[in-house]
């Protein structure tokens, strides 16, 4: 078939990934290069040890030939997160993250712990935000209705994780309130 | 201390504001193909675009690695290249791929209607009617299955019961359509006009909003690109 049936309904996780990998972060270059035009847009010149701007796909392939260091972005730290973990905890409204944030950490993270400062807290602070965010999410079940959910600060990956129950939770919910006026299969 | 973001927005490298590339404009499409029930209209200017694009940067690729004298920075800078080039020829791929799946499972839907027709390619509109019998115009996927199932089923049945397009009473239809009362996830790009829900109520998306709400409420601002699909 033309789709496989994994991806008919969804999107996966390292899709994703894709997409985050196409925005830019900064680098430190090992090494010079010349201005270069790619599809997505021209990148360059790197000039060592002078910062630039790349998407972050190809700092991910310079940073595994040891040819850069990446620039954690600034919401990347554990002073950031702790903070947002203590708003979540605290309050009932989930706290506003970049929308990627998680593609773009798990990224990082794995290519570059090298590069950011305490990896272990980081990865252990994304990983209750993570839980505490999830809960949340779950509560927000309760008040599903037919017709809409404003899902204000939820991240891409977040949604991608409640879709099937939410998509066919609202699905079944429409069903039972459709509008029993013009129905075919009733007025033949 | 914590960063303070610039003027009350996230700090988030997501720049949304600027003009999107044509490589953005496509995943963004891709994306909302993927997740919308119903095909949306071809991109198909824009696809030809990068289609060109990508063909002028391999043949570039080519003409440098046909220089033996290339030095390993020049090396590395043709290996990021080469990457975007998969990249973008990843996101092309399953872009078709999903309109190919849709124009498929409703090849009979799309020779019946002519709202559809207008979203298709020639060449999609060529392939949906592959699959729907000469007597419903000459259209290749419609007309396989239509054979199919006439040879296998219809044939036997009695008249009455014997076309696929037949509504008898209590019985759902056979003819596939896309389900636009399906729930999506709808992310506003800009601030929106004010659309109706399906209890009575109205709702103004500001930009960067995220919903949850069937498919058939943001159609026209799917297809406007004031909200994408995520």
């Amino acid at each position: 078939m033309a789709l496989p049936q994994s991806l008919r309904t969804s999107v996966t996780p390292p899709e994703l990934e894709l997409v985050a990998s196409q925005l830019l972060i900064e680098i430190v270059p090992l090494i010079s290069m010349e201005k270069t035009a790619f599809i997505s847009g021209a990148y360059g010149p790197l000039r060592p040890p002078n910062k630039a701007k790349i998407p972050l796909w190809m700092a991910v392939n310079l940073k595994m030939k040891k040819k850069c260091h990446i620039v954690a972005p600034e919401w990347l730290n554990v002073d950031y997160l702790q903070d947002k973990l203590t708003q979540e905890t605290t309050g009932p409204s989930f706290s506003s993250l970049p929308f990627r944030f998680t593609e773009i950490a798990k990224v990082i993270l794995d290519v570059a712990s090298d590069d950011v400062e305490n990896p272990d807290k980081l990865r252990s602070l994304l990983k209750d935000l993570r839980e505490a965010r999830q809960a949340k999410s779950r509560e927000g079940l309760k008040t599903l209705d037919h017709s809409e959910l404003s899902l204000s600060n939820l991240c891409s990956m977040e949604i991608n994780e409640i879709r099937p129950y939410f998509v066919q939770s609202m699905s079944i919910l429409t069903q039972l309130v459709r509008n029993p006026g013009p129905d075919p299969l009733r007025n033949p | 201390m914590v960063p303070a973001p610039p003027d009350d927005r996230e700090p988030d490298f997501l720049e949304e504001d600027v003009v999107e590339t044509p490589l953005e404009q496509l995943t963004r499409h891709w994306m909302n193909e993927r997740h919308a029930p119903d095909i949306l209209p071809a991109q198909e200017a824009l696809l030809a675009a990068l289609l060109d694009h990508l063909r002028r940067q391999s043949d570039a690729v080519q003409l440098l690695r046909g220089d033996p004298s290339t030095s390993e920075e020049e090396h590395i800078r043709i290996m990021l290249v080469q990457t975007e080039i998969e990249r973008v020829k990843f996101i092309v791929r399953s872009y078709v791929r999903t309109r190919l799946f849709k124009i498929e499972r409703y090849a009979r839907f799309i020779t019946i209607n002519a709202d559809i027709q207008t979203r298709l390619t020639a060449a999609e509109r060529d392939h949906a009617s592959r699959h729907v019998p000469r007597s419903t115009k000459n259209l290749l996927h419609a007309k396989l299955t239509d054979q199919h199932f006439y040879l296998e089923i219809l044939q036997s049945l009695p008249e009455k019961q014997s076309h696929l397009d037949d509504t008898p009473m209590f019985v759902p239809p056979m003819v596939t359509e896309p389900d636009t009362s399906r729930p999506v996830f709808v992310h506003a790009l800009k601030q929106c006009p004010t659309v109706r829900l399906p209890d009575g109520a109205t709702l103004d998306m500001k930009k960067g909003h995220v919903s949850l709400m069937p498919y058939a409420i943001v159609e026209q601002l799917v297809a406007r690109g004031e909200v994408e699909l995520i």
